[in-house]
């Protein structure tokens, strides 16, 4: 977290940037990064419409924000503070809806990352924690439906039935 | 029971696709869902011929997404018995170097629709 910190505060020096995090699972990655970062920034937070939760209300087909930013980003320097970066179709909908607003930057900061798994590649991920194997985690804010997000530390997750 | 046949919005192909199985829908609705467009079944890649230029063995991947210029190809095999999809997949690769292609597995799609049964191991 340090070395990610002081990469940032780095690249960023003389600037002010807005860490924009998704709830939920990256509360707890942002928080301990916004605490590393020895820079002056802001935060920030949206919410998005899980595609799960979407289908079995019958609710939106599409992708949409349930909490939108606070801040206008118009002429900031925005870094997305993600905990995983998979398929990157998540990302490619922040970062589209993001550079609407005519941020004066915009780069991915993502705790986890597994670049093998990408359906779209032209993301600006710029710092990575750890690339990872194909497994599912829980803890440090990583969930699996709503429990185990307060596990201070990551846990790997398998199939019921695995050996 | 005929699979469902949702009216999808970033589709961008030409006809109605018809999918052969429930996890190449699901991917369909994942890529719909996040309004990135894509394509079924656009193109057929020749992978062998015999010596006469007849057509011996060709592969037709599921999903073209043409922002992505990417092809995916859906498999609902387990991952230990896909290895004739993986020799398939490395002709295209070697016949045609500049098409990018990636597998999914039917656990993928899965994990996008975050639909899973799983257990706490360590």
């Amino acid at each position: 977290m340090l070395e990610l910190g002081a990469q940032i505060a780095a690249d960023y020096e003389g600037r002010e940037p807005v860490l924009v995090a998704s709830l939920k699972a990256s509360v707890v990655f942002v928080s301990d990064l916004a605490r590393a970062l020895p820079l002056v920034h802001a935060l920030d937070f949206v919410e998005l419409a899980g595609y799960g939760a979407q289908h079995e209300t019958g609710g939106s087909k599409r992708i949409r924000l349930l909490k939108d930013l606070d801040a206008d980003i118009a002429g900031r320097d925005v870094l997305i503070v993600e905990d995983v970066v998979d398929t990157g179709l998540t990302m490619h909908y922040l970062c589209k809806t993001f550079r609407l607003r005519n941020p004066a930057s915009l780069a991915i900061v993502t705790l986890l990352d597994r670049p093998y798994r990408r359906l779209v590649d032209d993301l600006p991920v710029r710092y990575v924690g750890f690339t990872v194997p194909d497994e599912l985690f829980v803890g440090y804010g990583f969930d699996l439906d709503e429990r185990f997000r307060s596990l201070p530390d990551l846990h790997v997750l398998k199939h019921a039935g695995e050996t | 029971m005929g699979r469902e046949t949702p009216t999808f919005q970033a589709f961008c192909g030409a006809e109605t696709p018809r999918f052969q199985n429930d996890a190449e829908l699901e991917c369909a609705k994942v890529l719909d869902y996040y309004g990135v467009p894509w394509e079924y079944e656009p193109r057929t890649f020749v992978l062998e011929e015999d010596e006469a230029g007849r057509v011996v063995e060709a592969f037709t991947p599921d999903f073209y997404l043409p922002e992505q210029d990417l092809y995916v190809e859906i498999t609902v095999m387990k991952q230990s018995l896909v290895t004739r999809k993986n020799r398939k997949l490395r002709k295209l690769r070697e016949r045609y170097p500049d098409i990018k292609i990636k597998l999914f597995y039917k656990r993928d799609i899965e994990r996008l629709a975050q639909r899973f049964r799983l257990d706490l191991v360590s």
